[in-house]
């Protein structure tokens, strides 16, 4: 037993020795260029997503062998933990959250791209990285800067459109999709005779069609802000809010909601489409087939058409959409290698991995869409000006949720179009 | 005498040194913030900017934060009373010497072990949804269609919605406490007051009611500082964006601070400032309910 023990000990004092000059040998054998990256990420690890980030990060590594990447999965803790940690010196390079609230949060913090977006990288197939990235996403980019530059690189694209069964269409004689409000109600009444429930929609994103309706009614989305701002209650006088609220009393009074909409916790009424019970969701991001994906399976048929032109509005072709977004820091010491990570997430394979992976929209404008939000795709193209979420509403933290509470009762037949607006005055 | 005294010094400095630094700096700083305009939390001292006390004068005006207080005071107020009522019956049939007593009190204390949001998405889905939700079946299987139509989660209803599954989960941790409460009472007084024909009502109410007196304190105290920490239900209820019927300080002053979860919150309605001011006028809300409580209850110290 003394043996084995002198034995082993013996082994280890031989095992130690060596392993000093093993050690320093094995350090002169590392990259004096050697980078490292450091990114903070909005996703779990366990999302898909983030499964595909991880997979085409190991590919960045083996083609960059002298850029390491440590990844730190936040989650959407990100929103709240990113600030104070760039306050406090924390080493961060690259990180990701929404594309509006990147850019609008911190800019400040961040490296301006302008120049890296003219060159080209390997997953850009020889065109520079301008030409990958949707044009409209890059003209939304300026816009939500201080100073019309780039501040982050955009991927995961959405645009918000309405949401059908195109087997419901079909049974009920439906052969084109809605373009101003008259068809759709014209719409909803064929659906109603063949038997199905044509419109639902969920508390979390109640906001939308009132927002989307508004913004075609006035044009424009600041007198919609301007509206909800009002604390006299003026401008609710505005006879275009009586339309708007008449149309859609005109959805209740038809029998055309679902009986569950007041009552629509997310994701009841998603799953309400997804498990054929009602034909059409008002408006959802293009992300929904994939967050229902496990009810109705891949070969659930998605349609999606643009929210309809309202009569006396300004015309459709305003929209609202957005994007993930990459953001490099302005004090980051390797910022090619920084870009170059990001080119390599955002353009080619791995952006088209990311689509099929999540069922969402490709960046790379050479990439197909995935078939369930094909529809969207033309959507997206031929959106002529921005619309923000709520489409306004959500400026006055005040009165948005009265408003969305009424709309809500307004949508389910609860109160009269007058009704609808009198509570809201009296309540602002 | 004097040695144990300097051992005191010795031994207590490195803990209040602790207290100071973890809870009085923070109080204070929150107390200062309060007045000024901070954007972020971690603002620098330079950027923030001096309002007196406008973040108070904000809060005042603003009719979510005025709803928010609504909401909070019938949380307190039914909440409280339902709770109550609720864990005193149960646990004055548990100690009532009842077969079984330590399954029933594991499983009326059960729903504080599990994690509210799952509790809360629980009731959320299981039991309000009107299509097929737990209440939608048993109404449904006793005909009663309007009851099984009724819309838990509607906007007029949600904040009893809320109510109820909140409540729910609280009986069990009063049950606890009432119970050791009740069983710190000795038996013979109620035997004394049973040979003298006292029945369970009258022993209830002039044995157990003015015995339990402490602790009714207590629980008033504990009750009031877990409704003003009131979050998390109002979080699931409404995750993105704070509904009429949903919001409380706490939701309001997150919203401040971080701003919404989905929709980007224009930076200028960011303010730690007036979330700071949230949490100084809930501290004083706790300090208020703590010497009203100690008005109503004072010299009724009862010693057995």
């Amino acid at each position: 037993m003394k043996k084995s023990i002198g034995f082993l000990l013996s082994i280890l004092m031989i095992l130690a020795v060596f392993s000093t000059p093993l050690s320093a040998a094995g350090q002169q054998d590392s990259n004096p260029d050697a980078k490292e990256l450091v990114y903070w990420s909005m996703w779990n690890e366990t999302e898909p997503q983030a499964m595909v980030l991880k997979d085409a990060i190991k590919e960045f590594e083996k083609s960059n062998p002298d850029v390491k990447v440590t990844i730190q999965w936040n989650g959407r803790e990100i929103r709240k933990t990113l600030q104070p940690a760039l306050d406090a010196g924390t080493e961060i390079d690259i990180w990701d959250e929404d594309l509006e609230r990147i850019v609008k949060t911190w800019q400040p913090y961040a490296l301006k791209l302008d120049d890296y977006y003219g060159q080209s990288y390997p997953s850009t197939n020889g065109k520079s990285f301008e030409d990958t990235v949707m044009k409209s996403l890059q003209a939304h980019l300026k816009t939500l800067s201080t100073d019309k530059g780039l501040y982050a690189v955009p991927y995961q694209p959405y645009v918000v459109s309405v949401f059908y069964n195109k087997d419901h269409f079909d049974k009920a004689g439906i052969t084109s999709t809605p373009t101003n409000w008259d068809e759709f109600l014209a719409v909803c009444s064929k659906l109603k005779a063949a038997g199905f429930t044509p419109v639902t929609i969920d508390d979390a994103y109640m906001d939308l069609p009132l927002g989307m309706h508004l913004n075609r009614k006035f044009g424009n989305p600041d007198a919609v802000e301007a509206l909800v701002k009002d604390r006299s209650g003026k401008l609710w006088d505005d006879p275009k809010v009586l339309e708007t609220a008449k149309e859609f009393e005109a959805l209740a009074k038809g029998g055309y909601m679902s009986e569950q909409v007041a009552t629509n916790k997310w994701p009841a009424g998603q799953q309400e489409v997804a498990t054929d019970q009602v034909s059409i969701y008002f408006l959802n991001g293009t992300w929904l087939p994939n967050e229902v994906m496990g009810t109705t399976g891949p070969d659930f048929k998605w349609g999606q058409f643009a929210y309809p032109a309202v009569p006396n509005g300004a015309g459709a072709g305003a929209g609202t959409f957005g994007a993930q977004g990459f953001q490099i820091n302005k004090d980051c010491a390797a910022p090619d290698a920084a870009f170059a990570l990001a080119a390599h997430l955002t353009s080619g394979k791995w952006d088209q991995e990311l689509s099929a992976n999540t069922f969402g929209a490709p960046m790379d404008t050479s990439m197909e869409w995935p078939v369930q939000i094909k529809e969207s795709a033309a959507i997206f193209a031929s959106l002529k000006s921005f619309v923000p979420w709520s489409g306004g509403l959500a400026a006055d933290p005040d009165a948005f949720p009265i408003v969305k509470a009424e709309f809500t009762r307004l949508l389910a037949g609860q109160v009269t179009a007058e009704e609808f607006i009198a509570n809201i005055k009296s309540n602002l | 005498m004097k040695q144990s005294k300097s051992m005191m010094v010795l031994f207590l400095t490195p803990a209040l040194v602790t207290f100071a630094t973890v809870f009085i700096y923070p109080i204070i700083r929150t107390v200062f913030m309060s007045f000024y305009y901070v954007k972020t939390v971690t603002d620098s001292f330079g950027k923030w900017e001096f309002v007196g006390f406008g973040n108070y004068g904000k809060l005042m005006a603003s009719s979510m934060f005025i709803q928010s207080l609504k909401n909070l005071g019938n949380i307190w107020l039914w909440g409280g009373i339902g709770v109550f009522l609720i864990a005193i019956l149960f646990s004055m049939i548990l100690t009532s010497g009842v077969k079984g007593k330590s399954f029933y009190r594991a499983a009326i204390y059960l729903p504080n072990v599990v994690s509210a949001i799952a509790m809360a998405t629980m009731w959320i889905q299981y039991a309000f949804n009107s299509k097929y939700g737990l209440f939608f079946q048993f109404f449904s299987f006793l005909g009663m269609d309007n009851a099984a139509a009724f819309q838990w989660t509607s906007p007029d209803n949600q904040f009893y919605a809320m109510l109820i599954a909140y409540s729910f989960g609280m009986v069990g941790y009063y049950v606890l406490i009432f119970m050791a409460g009740i069983e710190k009472i000795p038996s013979d007084y109620y035997e004394a007051a049973k040979l003298e024909g006292a029945n369970m009502f009258h022993q209830f109410r002039h044995i157990t009611i003015p015995l339990m007196t402490d602790v009714f304190r207590t629980s008033i105290v504990m009750w009031s500082i877990s409704t003003v920490a009131f979050f998390i239900w109002s979080q699931v209820f409404s995750p993105l964006d704070p509904d009429v019927g949903t919001i409380v300080p706490m939701v309001y002053m997150y919203n401040l601070v971080f701003g919404r979860n989905l929709t980007l919150t224009d930076p200028t309605l960011l303010n730690a400032g007036a979330g700071a001011a949230v949490g100084v006028l809930m501290t004083l809300l706790v300090l208020l309910t703590f010497s009203m409580v100690n008005l109503v209850f004072r010299d009724k110290k009862l010693e057995f």
